[in-house]
C-alpha cells in the first residue's frame, strides 16, 4: 500500500478509479510508403476522418442543450475537418507523393493554420488554433489512440494529469469527477482554485503522478491530509469511510452558519464576501453581502476573439443582475506570459509573474483597457460596481490608471451614454512597494482589496506555482503580518474600505489575524463562508485584538500557526 | 465560366456567420465558384467552397472582389452569391 504525497488544495475525501489525462501531442516524421498502396492510405485517411467527425458529434450533442457556445466550438470542428481544400491538399500529397496519411495530414493542417494566424484579424487568428485542435484528432485517430478528454467522461472518476489547463476546465463533465490529482500547482492555481469552486476534493504538487499511477487504479485521495493512498487495503477503506463521515459531519455543522449573519461573540457584526469568476448565478451570494473579487479574466480566456465592448457589458450587467442587487468589485484584467490567449500572443517572459501583466499590460494596451473600462463604466448604471485594478506597485501606477478612467467617462459623457458618475474605484494591494506606501495610497483611491497570495509571493520571492518550495510560501510569517497590519491600520486611519480577498480570508486561523488587526470586510470563496463565519462566532472582538496583538510578536510562521491553531481549538 | 465584380460592404467582411453563409451557399450548386481580391495583384484566386481558404483571403469592409463559377450552374451560382454579398448579409 504505497502513499503519494502533495498539497491537499481543496477540502474532501474521496476514493475510485484513476483516469489519466495526458493531453495528445502529436510526434510527425516526414515519411513516404512504397507506391501501389495508395488507395489503402487514403482509406486510412477518410476512415479517420469519418470517426473523428463522429467524435466531435458526441461532444457537440453533450453540449448542445446546456452550453451552446461550447458546443458550437465543436461544430465549427467538424466544418474544418471536411473542408474540401484541406482534404484536397490532404488526399494529393497521398496520391501523387505518397505521403503517409500522419506525415500529409499534419503538413497541410500545419501549413493551412499558419497562412490563417498570419491574417491580422483576431477572429481569423482564431480559427488557426481550431484548425491545430481539429488537426491533433485526426493525428491521434491515424495512431489509434483513444480519445483524452474531460468533457465526456463515461463513468466517475478521480482525475490524474500533469495540469489542468483552462481549455481542459471549461470543458470539465463535473458531475463524473470524484477528485483531481496534479503534478504541479500550489494552492492558488488555476486547478486549485476550480476544485475548490466545484468543490472537487484535490491534491496537487503530486510529482510524477501521471507516471506512478494507472488508469483504473483504486485509490484513496485524502485531501484533508494531502495524500493519495494506493491500492487500499480493507482496513484502510474503512478507517477512511469513518474519516470522510468525520469530514461530512464537520462541514454539516459549519452549515449551520452559512445562512446566519457573521456576528462575533460579543455581538459584532461583519461583512462577509463572496469571490466570483464568471458571469453565472452563484448560489452562495445568498450568504453574502457583497461580492469583493469578481474576476474577469475568464471572459478573455474562455473567448476565441478579443471580448467586445457589447460582450463584456451584457456579462456585466448579468453579474449584477445575478448577485441580487449586492455591491460588486470587478478586477479588471489580470493576465500576463503565463496564459495563452487564442486571438493574441502575450510575449512569453523569463518571468512572467514579474513581468508585463494585468495593469501594467492594461496600460500597455490601452484599446483592450479602454474597451473593458467603458463596458464596465456602462454597467455601473444598473447596479453598485466598483472597478479595482491589479498589480498595482506605485501611485504612478494609480494615477495612470485613473488617467485612463477619465478619459472613457469624458468619452461616454460626450456620447450620451450613462454611467455612475461617482463610480468608486479601489486597487488590490499584492506589491510590496505599494502596501509600504499605504498611507499615500489610501488617499488616491477609494477602497483596497489585499490579494493575499501574490503580495506573499512577492513578498517572500517565492513562485507560488512551484510545489517544491511550499514552506517557503508563509501567509502568516511574522513579515506578512507586519505588513498586512501596516496596510490595514493606514487604511483604517484614512477612513477608505479596506478589505482581503486572498485565500487568507478563507481560512480561520487567517480570519482571527486579519480581524484582530483591524480588518472589517473579508471576501472568499463560497466554500469558505460556512467556516469563517463559524470561527467569527466564536471569538469576541477583543479576544482577536489580543490574539493579533501576541502573534506580532512571534519570530517564525510555524509557531504563529501553533499559538493560533491552540487558540481556536480551545474556543471550539 | 462566368464572373462578376463587386464590392464588400458589410461592417465583417468574409468572416465569421458572413462568411460561413457565403461557403454554405457556394457549396449548393453543382459549379466550381472562385473568390478573387481585385485590390492585390498577388492573390490567390481562392475555392468559394473551402472556408479555410475564404477566411485566409482575409476580405473585410471595402474590399472589392471577383466571384466566377465554372459548370452547368454558374450563372446562377454567380449572380447568388453577389446578391448575398451585396445584402450585406443582413447587417446594417
Amino acid at each position: 500500500m504505497n502513499v503519494l504525497k502533495g498539497n491537499p488544495i481543496s477540502r474532501g475525501i474521496a476514493s475510485g478509479k484513476l483516469f489519466i489525462y495526458k493531453a495528445f501531442t502529436p510526434d510527425i516524421r516526414e515519411s513516404y510508403f512504397e507506391a501501389g498502396e495508395e488507395q489503402k492510405h487514403l482509406e486510412q485517411f477518410n476512415s479517420a476522418v469519418k470517426k473523428a467527425a463522429k467524435e466531435l458529434d458526441r461532444i457537440y450533442d453533450s453540449l448542445a442543450s446546456e452550453s451552446p457556445d461550447k458546443a458550437n466550438i465543436f461544430a465549427a470542428h467538424k466544418e474544418i475537418l471536411f473542408d474540401e481544400e484541406v482534404a484536397e491538399d490532404v488526399g494529393n500529397l497521398i496520391l501523387e507523393d505518397q505521403a503517409m496519411p500522419d506525415y500529409a495530414v499534419d503538413k497541410v493542417f500545419t501549413e493551412f493554420a499558419d497562412m490563417l494566424s498570419k491574417i491580422d484579424d483576431p477572429l481569423i487568428a482564431a480559427r488557426s488554433t481550431d484548425l491545430l485542435d481539429v488537426r491533433n484528432r485526426v493525428l491521434r485517430i491515424l495512431q489509434g489512440k483513444e480519445e483524452r478528454n474531460l468533457s465526456v467522461l463515461t463513468e466517475e472518476v478521480i482525475i490524474v494529469a500533469h495540469d489542468l489547463l483552462p481549455s481542459d476546465t471549461a470543458t470539465l463533465d463535473r458531475e463524473k469527477v470524484l477528485g483531481i490529482i496534479t503534478e504541479i500547482g500550489g494552492a492558488t492555481s488555476h486547478t486549485a482554485i476550480i476544485a475548490r469552486s466545484y468543490k472537487i476534493p484535490a491534491v496537487l504538487g503530486v510529482p510524477d503522478a501521471t507516471k506512478i499511477l494507472l488508469n483504473d487504479q483504486f485509490i484513496i485521495l485524502d485531501a484533508l491530509k494531502g495524500e493519495v493512498i494506493l491500492d487500499p487495503d480493507d482496513d484502510t477503506k474503512e478507517k477512511y469511510e469513518r474519516k470522510l463521515t468525520d469530514f461530512i459531519k464537520d462541514e454539516v455543522e459549519a452549515n449551520k452558519y452559512l445562512d446566519k449573519p457573521a456576528v462575533t461573540a460579543d455581538g459584532e457584526t461583519y461583512h462577509v464576501g463572496l469571490n466570483i469568476g464568471s458571469a453565472e448565478p452563484d448560489e452562495n451570494i445568498k450568504f453574502a453581502d457583497f461580492v469583493g473579487l469578481f474576476r474577469t479574466e475568464f471572459l478573455y480566456m474562455e473567448s476565441d476573439h478579443m471580448p467586445t465592448e457589447e460582450e463584456q457589458f451584457k456579462a456585466y450587467k448579468k453579474v449584477l443582475a445575478n448577485m441580487m442587487g449586492k455591491p460588486v468589485t470587478l478586477r479588471t484584467l489580470d493576465i500576463g506570459g503565463d496564459k495563452s490567449l487564442k486571438y493574441m500572443t502575450l510575449p512569453k517572459e523569463d518571468n512572467p509573474f514579474l513581468g508585463n501583466r494585468a495593469l501594467r499590460l492594461c496600460l500597455s494596451l490601452p484599446d483592450l483597457f479602454k474597451t473593458q473600462l467603458r463596458a464596465a463604466l456602462r454597467a455601473s448604471a444598473f447596479g453598485e460596481l466598483e472597478i479595482m485594478f491589479p498589480m498595482v506597485g506605485t501611485i504612478d501606477d494609480i494615477r495612470n490608471a485613473k488617467a485612463v478612467v477619465d478619459d472613457v467617462k469624458s468619452e461616454l459623457r460626450s456620447e450620451s451614454i450613462p454611467f455612475n458618475e461617482a463610480i468608486k474605484i479601489g486597487i488590490m494591494i499584492e506589491i510590496p512597494s505599494i502596501a509600504l506606501v499605504a498611507d499615500i495610497a489610501a488617499s488616491e483611491v477609494d477602497f483596497a482589496s489585499i490579494g493575499t497570495n501574490d503580495l506573499t509571493q512577492y513578498t517572500h520571492a517565492v513562485d507560488r506555482m512551484n510545489a517544491d518550495l511550499v514552506d517557503y510560501f508563509q501567509s502568516l510569517s511574522p513579515a506578512m503580518i507586519r505588513i498586512l497590519d501596516t496596510i490595514i491600520s493606514e487604511f483604517n486611519k484614512a477612513g477608505k474600505p479596506i478589505s482581503v480577498c486572498g485565500e487568507l480570508a478563507g481560512d480561520p486561523a487567517g480570519t482571527v489575524v486579519l480581524m484582530g488587526l483591524g480588518l472589517r470586510k473579508l471576501s472568499m470563496n463560497g466554500s469558505n463562508i460556512a467556516r469563517v463565519k463559524r470561527t467569527i462566532s466564536k471569538f469576541s472582538l477583543s479576544e482577536m485584538v489580543d490574539i493579533a496583538n501576541e502573534a506580532k510578536g512571534i519570530s517564525t510562521q510555524e509557531e504563529v500557526l501553533e499559538y493560533l491553531d491552540v487558540q481556536i481549538k480551545s474556543h471550539d | 465560366m462566368y464572373a462578376k465584380q463587386t464590392t464588400v460592404l458589410n461592417v465583417t467582411g468574409l468572416h465569421a456567420r458572413p462568411a460561413a453563409e457565403f461557403v454554405s451557399t457556394a457549396k449548393s450548386f453543382e459549379s466550381k465558384v472562385y473568390v478573387k481580391r481585385l485590390d492585390e495583384d498577388s492573390a490567390d484566386t481562392a475555392n468559394a467552397k473551402s472556408m479555410i481558404k475564404i477566411l485566409a483571403q482575409g476580405i473585410c469592409i471595402n474590399t472589392p472582389i471577383e466571384i466566377s463559377a465554372d459548370g452547368p450552374d454558374e450563372v446562377e451560382a454567380v449572380d447568388k452569391l453577389i446578391a448575398l454579398v451585396d445584402s450585406k448579409f443582413g447587417e446594417d
